[in-house]
């Protein structure tokens, strides 16, 4: 039935939504923190397109926000430098609070992944 | 639904994401017409084999069509707002706890910290326009003025942006954390006329000249309106306390004067009181009276600060 393929799609893409909604702020931690130098958004986006899958595989234009949102928290910070390919960019780059977060988050995030494996192994047959 | 062809041009997708995110809020629409830009450029300079069409036309499965982006930013927007803002205090249902319920509202204290900050910023941006635009203009005849008067209007876009700033965190209106891009593919001299052009730049000097005035209202309605509370306050519990006077008249009515030996106060003992209902009364309606003001205020410069059409 095509209705049910739908429905059965529109519910996964909202599942992706609301999984995507959490780990993308610690997924750009990640990344700013393993380059180790200041990135600018498109940079960022490229990097995460590389390895994105599932719900990390998102529009890029949903970054950009949640790039502001951690600045605004501390986690970032950023700075503006002109660029000849077009209009000056802004640099992000992660803050001692943000490695903080950082670390705290990637052992959260572990241990939601293990816990959330050990349930599925429940219905591996 | 969208019979619209997409678009083969930057600025044609940033007119289309402007276009969907019609009656959004302008700051919104701002910062995502920056972010989209910043991402269409970077992407056209890394494949300089491609055309313009072909890299929007990826962009379109990458970043987004500029439905689908407008869609993201209206939904993050919410999600940050309720996640940054302090959570409003929760409505008082009688008519006396919604009175007295301003005491607990962090935007009055701020709406009323603005109002005696304004005083500096007016004088600061009234100076600053007044100065650049009488100077650069007047040196005009002369080459030197030209320059004057070109950095002089990037300034007052920079502190478009800050008053901005001060704007959201001290009234809570949502104001750009981006600046304006210009338009692209435009010689220096287009740029520059464009900056004359701009209804922003001259709305913003009109805002930096009014914000004097201005500013001098709100700090003497701060300054009067708590100094009036304060010491109707203050008067009687000190009466009380033995330490002033009571109905004592010093040069005039005062409510509370010190002659350099006695504090004392020209009401007498039995009006006492009142007085102090009256000075608690005030206290209160002036923490209103700056949250409407704050309110009003961050209407008002959003108004003049940020330009509804972009790119028109």
């Amino acid at each position: 039935m095509d209705e049910s393929e739908d429905q059965a799609g529109a519910q996964l893409r909202k599942f992706q939504k609301e999984l995507s909604t959490g780990t993308v702020a610690l997924a750009l931690l990640a990344v700013l923190a393993a380059a180790g130098e200041p990135m600018y958004g498109y940079q960022i986006a490229k990097t995460l397109e590389r390895v994105g899958q599932g719900a990390l595989a998102g529009k890029q234009s949903a970054l950009y926000p949640v790039l502001r949102n951690l600045q605004a928290a501390g986690l970032l910070d950023s700075f503006v430098e002109p660029s000849d390919a077009g209009p000056p960019r802004r640099y992000y780059r992660i803050t001692d609070a943000g490695h903080g977060a950082l670390r705290n988050w990637a052992a959260a995030w572990r241990a939601t992944r293990d816990s959330v494996d050990a349930v599925l192994e429940g219905i591996r047959q | 639904m969208n019979t619209r062809k997409l678009p083969t041009t930057i600025p044609e997708y940033l007119e289309h994401l402007r276009r969907s995110l019609a009656g959004a809020d302008p700051a919104l629409v701002q910062d995502a017409l920056y972010d989209a830009e910043e991402y269409l450029r970077s992407e056209l300079a890394e494949q300089p084999d491609k055309t313009e069409a072909e890299v929007i036309a990826a962009v379109a499965s990458s970043y987004g069509a500029p439905d689908e982006v407008a869609d993201i930013y209206r939904d993050t927007e919410v999600k940050v707002q309720t996640a940054l803002r302090p959570p409003p205090p929760r409505p008082r249902s009688s008519a006396l706890g919604r009175f007295f319920g301003v005491f607990a509202d962090p935007r009055a204290y701020a709406s009323l910290f603005y109002m005696v900050l304004s005083l500096a910023t007016g004088i600061f941006y009234f100076t600053w326009a007044v100065t650049g635009l009488s100077v650069s203009l007047g040196l005009s005849i002369t080459i030197i003025g030209i320059p004057l008067l070109i950095l002089f209007f990037g300034s007052v876009r920079v502190l478009s942006l800050v008053e901005g700033r001060i704007v959201e965190v001290m009234l809570g209106e949502r104001m750009p954390r981006r600046p304006l891009y210009t338009v692209r593919g435009r010689s220096l001299l287009q740029r520059i006329g464009d900056m004359f052009t701009d209804v922003r730049t001259w709305s913003t000097i009109l805002y930096m000249m009014l914000l004097m005035p201005l500013g001098i209202v709100y700090f003497t309605l701060v300054v009067t309106l708590l100094g009036t509370a304060l010491s109707s306050i203050a008067a009687p519990v000190l009466v009380w306390l033995g330490i002033a006077e009571a109905g004592t008249s010093i040069g005039g009515w005062g409510i509370l004067n010190y002659d350099g030996e006695v504090l004392s106060t020209s009401m007498p003992a039995i009006g006492l009181p009142l007085l102090l209902l009256f000075g608690i009364v005030l206290l209160f309606a002036t923490m209103h009276i700056a949250r409407g003001i704050g309110r009003v205020h961050g209407l008002f410069a959003k108004h003049l600060l940020v330009k509804t059409a972009q790119h028109d």
